[in-house]
């Protein structure tokens, strides 16, 4: 009896308990932003998860230096969900009920930042620069579209960029595309089909499996099919692989690549079977010479992290703070999520420093920018061959 | 039709080399098994941190200024199987001892931990990054018949020939290995006959992390080095029950078929029939399946005979 | 049948009910940030209807189901696609989904008749794989493995749409197949079961027809995983095939093994510990080791979980419902407990 009567005790204290409910006040301080940022820094894509978080630091660092915005410094703070989209979306309610974070910003990957939908929705929060080139972050379709400003040019708009860029090239060639069979390719097959259907041809799909390493059946096909020119949608791995593979057999396509391929260790893994290759990108290298790449540069060396961490994934994160900032900036001293996002919307071809083609974005547009520029591997090196082009 | 035979040929070429890799791993863990009744789902990770190990020596011996590429080769490679050594040892320490009397489930729970472990201990020490590993044999490519090998593919499979027949040979023909086989199948009667049935399972331990080092030097430079890279060692399964588990030539025989159905089918197949694409990455655990319900106990596989 | 069941002791349902009534008002007392921990004891939840199944196949029958996030997968995109794109209700989607999975489980049970042990671990595991390529072979209903968006659970012209109500929706379903589970793995079907699993000739010679009992194990542990999908997908609200990985299958016998192998209670404790120590204790960890060690300690996450994991195989190979045995004997018997009892 005794312990009946107990339990039900508590049952009704913890009943009264929760009624109360307390709000609280979100992320902004008189002298403290707090921004909430979500990588994989245990889980398959972790090397990103360090070096996109130390480039944005680079710039924090170097804002707070100089006081701030608007009096406010900025401080991040990181949650781990190794790629895991269920953990993400735990880890934003923490960022949000616990941290109490203003905003959300360069959250890794595509369904870990797809699965935050619900979770931008119910609490009104902006997720600014999702560190991923996946079209579908501005894709007015989905929920919670108006939450997400998205930096980057859209792997299906590089795709179907590539393929003209062939054509062009060459009236009469024939397009190959390797893809990886996820969110990734899906991305990338959407611009395909696009760039088919304005050209009236039919582009040959070969794709593979996420952390395959052989590719010689799908290479093999290419081959088979006479593909001139092969858009390899793939990562650091797979394009170095393919382009061996290739070699090896005696096949030497134009071999063009998305985004993710403009990695420099692809030239240093593919080494002269990469000789020739071009990958598309949408900003400036970071080593390039627009003002932007060479703050970076020289933050980065007044850092003294180690150099090997410097290139595209880390200056991503750089270039990527410089928005948040810019749109922080704008909002103002009275600072609200709303404000901030109409600040976003209000941003108009700006070119961060020279790092970017121009970013836009208005009330019915989330995509920041739908250009990319051209990097060819030529003697080794990476060099930029063409304009931005749209 | 010369063509689609011709690209036929250099996918099973391919294949046979992609094959040898699992075969690789199979062995390994075949090995295992036959002397311990363990299966070792940790094999992949093995060969992983073999593979890991070789890259620091050879990383290191390269700015050795006195030592010209090849050596810094081979002394890498003697260290690593060291490595190897030591290691092996370890880990029979660590499973064998504790989980002697433990059921099968526990037993491969325990190794699904160690892969873990192992995975982020790898992680920690390695850094996230990807890693480049230079290739001994550069990138060249030997040619035959219209049909294109890189020299390094031909290594792996020397080499997984080379260790099969060694392997066999040892297990059928010398006293350690006959020991081995008996102790795996009754540790108590090894164990009156005079066997010493703790060293064997250490030896076989270290039998094993050797067989996997060589394993992650050789597929280190075709599949670029990450801690992720034990993944594969999931894909070998299949291979090493599709020969017949505990069955040391079943393992290169399940590899290979398994390594050329899944290039063929990836290729040629794919190219020929659309649809096949969808299927591509299970089509190794589909026949894996088909096999087994013929013949549950794989291709070279002995019938288990169970005493009530 | 009645009276078999007349003195079952099932004083144990009333405190559950009022436990799991009460701990959502009690966090939302305790802290601001209740929505969260909601969160991770929803998933808690999900999963532990899904452990109950993959302990009743595994666990009670010995058929080792390396693949059964599969199952799982089966589930979710099921009610998904009936839901969203066929129109179905949810309420009925609760019952046909879990049908339609328990189907596929008597499929893969098939060839559990013949094939065994490490075998039939492997065989379970391409199955894993085969499910989820099946699933994005299918692109054209489930986006391949873009993902795919889920609309809310709706009961009765109810909208559940946030954390608390979900709470509620999950765990009357978690209460319910834990009382189910129990009382059915006490009765003829659950002694059939293990005697299955402790040696399948006996099984036989004491009359058992294999066949039927192997399936029905098959058949139940994947209408709860299937049960588990619908309510997954409907309060994740976002499902892709990246989730239903083999890690995920590894990570259900995780539970069911740290939990205690045979045992419902085994299977609540284990999926419920598990969770919160993945999603609460290892980051809370951390954090608090970031500020003694500089070091990078993002992979410790799973460090620590393997290393947990291992050590409760060395050392508690019954797992929590073991030392929860163990600390109620002792309780029981305090203070007379004889010395070397409880190493």
């Amino acid at each position: 009896m005794k312990i009946r009567n107990f339990l039900l005790l508590t049952f009704l204290v913890a009943l009264f308990l929760g009624c109360a409910g307390r709000e609280p006040t979100p992320g902004v301080t008189d002298s403290e932003i707090l921004i909430g940022n979500i990588q994989d820094l245990s889980g398959p894509m972790k090397e990103l998860g360090m070096a996109l978080p130390h480039g944005s630091n680079l710039y924090f660092n170097y804002i707070n230096g100089k006081g701030g915005i608007h009096g406010r410094k900025i401080k991040m703070v990181i949650e781990d969900h190794q790629y895991n989209p269920q953990k993400a979306v735990a880890s934003a309610k923490k960022l949000v009920e616990q941290d109490q974070v203003f905003c959300f910003y360069q959250v890794i990957g595509t369904s870990p930042c797809e699965a935050l939908r619900p979770t931008l929705e119910e609490y009104k929060i902006p997720l600014i620069a999702p560190a991923t080139q996946s079209g579908t972050m501005s894709d007015r379709s989905r929920r919670g579209w108006e939450y997400i400003f998205h930096t980057d040019t859209g792997y299906d708009k590089q795709a179907n960029i590539l393929v003209d860029y062939a054509y062009e090239q060459n009236g009469d060639a024939k397009v190959g595309v390797i893809y990886q069979d996820d969110d990734y390719g899906a991305n990338v097959l959407k611009g395909i089909a696009e760039a088919e259907k304005r050209h009236g041809v039919t582009v040959q799909k070969e794709a593979y499996q996420r952390g395959a390493t052989d590719f010689a059946g799908q290479v093999m096909n290419l081959l088979k099919g006479g593909a001139t020119h092969v858009i390899i949608g793939g990562v650091v791995r797979e394009p170095i692989i393919v382009m061996k593979t290739a070699a090896a057999m005696s096949y030497a396509p134009q071999f063009l690549g998305i985004s993710p391929t403009m990695d420099h260790r692809v030239v240093l893994g593919a080494g002269k079977e990469g000789e020739g290759f071009i990958a598309a990108n949408f900003a400036q290298l970071y080593n390039s010479d627009v003002e932007g790449a060479k703050l970076y540069r020289e933050l980065f060396e007044n850092s003294g992290t180690d150099p090997k961490v410097m290139g595209m994934y880390n200056f991503y994160g750089f270039m990527t703070a410089m928005v948040l900032v810019e749109g922080l900036e704008r909002a103002g001293k009275r600072l609200t999520r709303a404000g901030l996002i109409r600040a976003m919307e209000g941003i108009k071809d700006w070119d961060g420093k020279g790092v970017f083609p121009g970013i836009s974005y208005g009330p019915s547009d989330r995509a920041g920018t739908e250009s990319v520029v051209l990097v060819a591997t030529r003697g080794g090196i990476q060099q930029i061959i063409s304009d931005w082009i749209e | 039709m010369t063509e689609t035979f011709g690209g036929l040929t250099q996918e099973v070429v391919s294949g046979i080399a992609l094959g040898c890799i699992y075969a690789l791993i199979a062995l390994g863990f075949t090995l295992i098994y036959k002397a311990t009744e363990v299966v070792n789902f940790a094999q992949g990770e093995l060969m992983m941190v073999g593979a890991y190990v070789n890259f620091f020596f050879v990383s290191a011996l390269l700015e050795v200024p006195l030592l010209n590429g090849a050596w810094a080769f081979i002394i890498a490679l003697v260290g690593a199987v060291a490595f190897a050594v030591l290691f092996g040892a370890f880990l029979d320490l660590i499973i064998n001892r504790p989980l002697k009397d433990e059921p099968v489930f526990s037993v491969i729970m325990a190794t699904i931990s160690l892969a873990i472990i192992l995975r982020a201990v790898m992680a920690v020490i390695a850094g996230p990054m990807t890693r480049i590993p230079p290739s001994p044999f550069g990138s060249s490519v030997i040619t035959f018949g219209g049909v294109a090998v890189s020299t390094l593919d031909m290594f792996i499979i020397l080499s997984a020939v080379v260790l099969v027949v060694v392997f066999y040979l040892f297990f059928n023909r010398t006293k350690w290995g006959i020991a081995m086989k008996a102790t795996a199948e009754d540790p108590m009667a090894a164990h009156l006959v005079g066997i010493p049935v703790k060293k064997v399972y250490r030896n076989v331990w270290i039998f094993s992390m050797v067989v996997a080092t060589i394993g992650g030097v050789l597929l280190a430079p075709r599949t670029l080095l990450d801690t992720h890279m034990g993944f594969l060692g999931l894909k070998a399964f299949p291979a090493a029950v599709l020969g017949g588990f505990g069955s040391i030539p079943g393992a290169i025989v399940g590899g290979v078929i398994m390594g050329v159905i899944e290039t063929v089918s990836m290729g040629t197949l794919s190219f020929h029939f659309p649809w096949v694409k969808e299927i591509n990455d299970v089509i190794v655990w589909i026949v894996l399946i088909a096999v087994l319900m013929i013949r549950p106990t794989g291709i070279l596989g002995q019938e288990e005979v169970d005493r009530v | 049948m009645k009276s078999r069941y007349a003195d079952e002791n099932l004083s144990w349902i009333a405190p559950l009910v009022l436990l799991v009534i009460a701990i959502p008002f009690l966090i939302r007392g305790v802290t601001f940030s209740y929505k969260y921990y909601l969160y991770v004891l929803n998933i808690a939840g999900i999963y532990t209807i899904l452990a109950v199944g993959l302990d009743i196949l595994s666990g009670y029958t010995g058929l080792i189901s390396l693949g059964h996030a599969g199952f799982l997968a089966i589930g979710a995109y099921t009610s998904a696609v009936l839901v969203d794109q066929a129109g179905v209700p949810f309420g009925l989607s609760l019952i046909i989904t879990p049908i339609i999975t328990g189907l596929f489980g008597l499929v893969v049970g098939f060839p559990a008749l013949r094939i065994s042990g490490m075998y039939l671990g492997l065989t379970t595991m391409g199955f894993g794989f085969i499910a989820r390529r099946l699933i994005i072979a299918l692109r054209a209903w489930t986006e391949g493995s873009a993902g795919l968006e889920v609309s809310n659970p709706v009961l009765f012209g109810f909208e559940f749409a946030n954390d608390w109500t979900n709470y509620f929706l999950i765990f009357t379903f978690v209460v319910a197949v834990i009382v189910v589970a129990r009382r059915v793995m006490n009765s003829k079907i659950g002694r059939a079961f293990m005697a299955i699993r402790d040696s399948e000739r006996a099984a036989e010679a004491a009359g058992v027809n294999l066949t039927r009992y192997k399936l029905l194990a098959f058949f139940m542990s994947a209408v709860l995983a299937g049960l588990a999908g619908v309510l997954f997908a409907h309060t994740m609200r976002f499902i892709s095939t990246d989730h239903f990985d083999i890690l995920l299958s590894i990570y259900f016998i995780i539970m069911i093994l740290v939990g205690g192998a045979g045992s419902i209670y085994g299977a609540v404790l284990g999926s419920v510990f598990i969770v919160l120590l993945d999603f609460l204790l290892i980051p809370a960890f951390k954090d608090w080791m970031a500020l003694f060690v500089a070091i990078e300690v993002a992979d410790i996450q799973s460090l620590i979980f393997g290393l947990i994991m291992f050590l409760f195989i060395i050392f508690q190979p019954m797992g929590l419902y073991g030392v929860w045995l163990k600390i109620r004997i002792y309780w029981k018997l305090f203070p007379f407990n004889p010395k070397k009892r409880f190493t």
